[in-house]
C-alpha cells in the first residue's frame, strides 16, 4: 500500500478460514487461477506481538513484522483496533487499521516506550492479489527459543487463509465482494468472519 | 544525504535574532551561496502516562525534517530512534491515552536553505511556543557518507562563515562504537537537533524576542 499519510481512518476488511496441510495444493491451483495473473509472492516473516499496559482498560497491542527472506527490508509495525460492533450481518470483520513501516531500531524503541513482547512466531507462505484483495495463505509456527527463528515447530497441521482488503471508512461494497470472491473458494476453504473477542 | 554538522550560534552582541540571522545570511551570499528553498525541522516531546514504577518516565521525542518530508523521526535522549513514515504521527493519536504531546515543549527551528558547491547550509531560527529562543546551522556535506573522510574539509569550510563559532566534530560521531568510517543515517542528524532544542529549551529566555 502507497503511504498516504494522515490516514487515520484506514480500515481492513477480514475474512478468515483454514485448510488442512493435504489440501494446500488444491487451494494453490484454484487461487493461481482466480487472482491477479503474477507470480504468487512467498513470504517468510517473524511477528513479534507487543503489549503495553496502562493503568486501566485493556493493554495497548501492536503487531511488528519484519521479513526472514529479505532481512534489510523495513520493519512492519500494525495496529488493530476493536472490531466495528453493529450490524451483525456485516458480512466482513471490520476494524481500523494503522500501517507504519519502521527502521531497525524500533524493538528497542518499543521496549523503551513500555512495551514488553507478548508473544512471537513465524509465519510462512504465499500472497496472491485480486485487485485490491490481498489473500494470503500461511503456516504459523512457534518459536521454541525466544529471538531463534531457525528452530520453529508448527502450530497446527493446517494452513490459515486470510481475505483482506484495506480501504478508507464507509465502503460497504467491499465486503460484498470479498463475499463474492470467497464463495468462489468454497467448498475448498470456507472463509468467515471470525471475531477475535470469541476465542479469548 | 550526506554528512551534517548541526550546530548552535550564539546570538551576537547588541542584536537580535532576526539581525545575527541576517548577518550569516549576508556572509553566506558573499561566498557565493546561493538560496534554494526553505526548511524546517520540528520536534514533539511525549511523555508517558500511568507509569506503575513510580519513576519519571522518560521522554518521547517524535521528530521531522523537511528534508525527508515523508518520514518521521522517534527517539529517546542518549536511547533508541528509528525512522519511520508519516503514519507513525497517526499511530502516536492512536496511543494517546498512554502517551500525552506536551503541546507547550514542541520546538522547532524554521529558516533558509543555502547551496554551496556540494554544500548544504541552513541557517534557522529556533523557536518555541512562537518565541525565538536561538539560531541553529546544520552544514551538510552531501558528496560524502563517512564523517572521518571529510571533517576537515566541513571544519574548514564553517570557519569561512562562523569564524570562532565553528564547533567540534560532533559527539553523535565520536561516541559510535565503530568509530568515524561508518555511514552516516538521518538519526545522526535528528540526535544532534534534539541536543540543540534540548540546550535552548534549558537556555532563559531571550530578551526582546517577542515573549510576554
Amino acid at each position: 500500500m502507497p503511504v498516504t499519510g494522515g490516514a487515520i481512518n484506514m480500515m481492513e476488511y477480514l475474512l478468515q478460514g483454514s485448510v488442512l496441510d493435504q489440501s494446500l495444493e488444491s487451494l494453490l491451483h484454484r487461487l493461481r487461477g482466480l487472482c491477479d495473473n503474477m507470480e504468487p509472492e512467498s513470504f517468510a516473516d517473524h511477528e513479534l506481538v507487543y503489549l503495553l499496559k496502562g493503568q486501566q482498560g485493556n493493554p495497548f497491542l501492536l503487531r511488528a513484522r519484519r521479513s526472514l527472506l529479505h532481512p534489510p527490508a523495513p520493519w512492519h509495525l500494525r495496529y488493530l483496533g476493536q472490531p466495528e460492533v453493529g450490524d451483525k450481518s456485516r458480512l466482513a470483520l471490520v476494524r481500523n487499521c494503522v500501517d507504519v513501516s519502521a527502521s531497525h531500531g524500533l524493538p528497542e524503541v518499543l521496549n523503551e516506550m513500555g512495551f514488553r513482547m507478548d508473544h512471537e512466531f513465524v509465519a510462512k507462505g504465499q500472497l496472491f492479489r485480486k485487485g485490491g484483495m490481498k489473500v494470503v495463505v500461511s503456516k504459523l509456527s512457534r518459536v521454541l527459543v525466544p529471538g531463534n527463528t531457525e528452530n520453529t515447530e508448527p502450530l497446527s497441521l493446517s494452513y490459515l487463509v486470510e481475505l483482506s482488503v484495506l480501504a478508507p471508512a464507509g465502503q460497504d461494497t467491499v465486503s460484498e465482494d470479498m463475499r463474492s470472491f470467497a464463495e468462489q473458494l468454497k467448498p475448498l476453504v470456507h472463509l468467515e468472519k471470525i471475531d477475535p473477542k470469541r476465542l479469548m | 544525504m550526506g554528512v551534517t554538522c548541526v550546530c548552535q550560534v550564539p546570538v551576537s552582541e547588541g542584536k537580535s535574532v532576526q539581525q545575527t540571522v541576517d548577518i550569516l545570511h549576508k556572509k553566506l551570499e558573499q561566498l557565493g551561496a546561493v538560496k534554494q528553498g526553505n526548511f524546517w525541522v520540528d520536534c514533539e516531546t511525549y511523555h508517558a502516562t500511568g507509569n506503575a514504577t513510580g519513576q519519571p518516565s522518560k521522554l518521547l521525542y517524535v521528530m521531522h525534517n523537511s528534508e525527508t518530508p515523508l518520514s518521521c523521526m522517534a527517539l529517546f535522549e542518549g536511547g533508541p530512534g528509528l525512522s519511520a513514515d508519516a503514519n507513525f504521527d497517526v499511530l502516536m493519536v492512536k496511543l494517546k491515552s498512554h502517551f500525552q504531546n506536551a503541546k507547550g515543549h514542541k520546538v522547532e527551528s524554521r529558516g533558509v536553505r543555502y547551496r554551496y558547491c556540494d554544500f548544504l547550509v541552513k541557517i534557522g531560527t529556533v523557536a518555541m511556543s512562537s518565541s525565538a529562543r536561538g539560531i541553529s546551522v546544520e552544514v551538510e556535506y552531501c558528496a560524502c557518507v563517512i564523517p572521518g573522510d571529510c571533517w576537515n574539509l566541513m571544519k574548514e569550510f564553517m570557519q569561512s562563515f562562523l569564524g570562532s563559532n565553528t564547533p567540534e566534530l560532533p559527539t553523535v560521531f565520536t561516541s559510535k562504537a565503530e568509530g568515524l568510517s561508518v555511514p552516516v543515517d538521518c538519526m545522526d542528524t535528528m540526535s544532534q537537533y534534539l541536543e540543540l532544542f534540548g540546550r535552548v529549551r534549558k537556555q532563559q529566555v531571550l530578551p526582546g524576542s517577542g515573549v510576554r
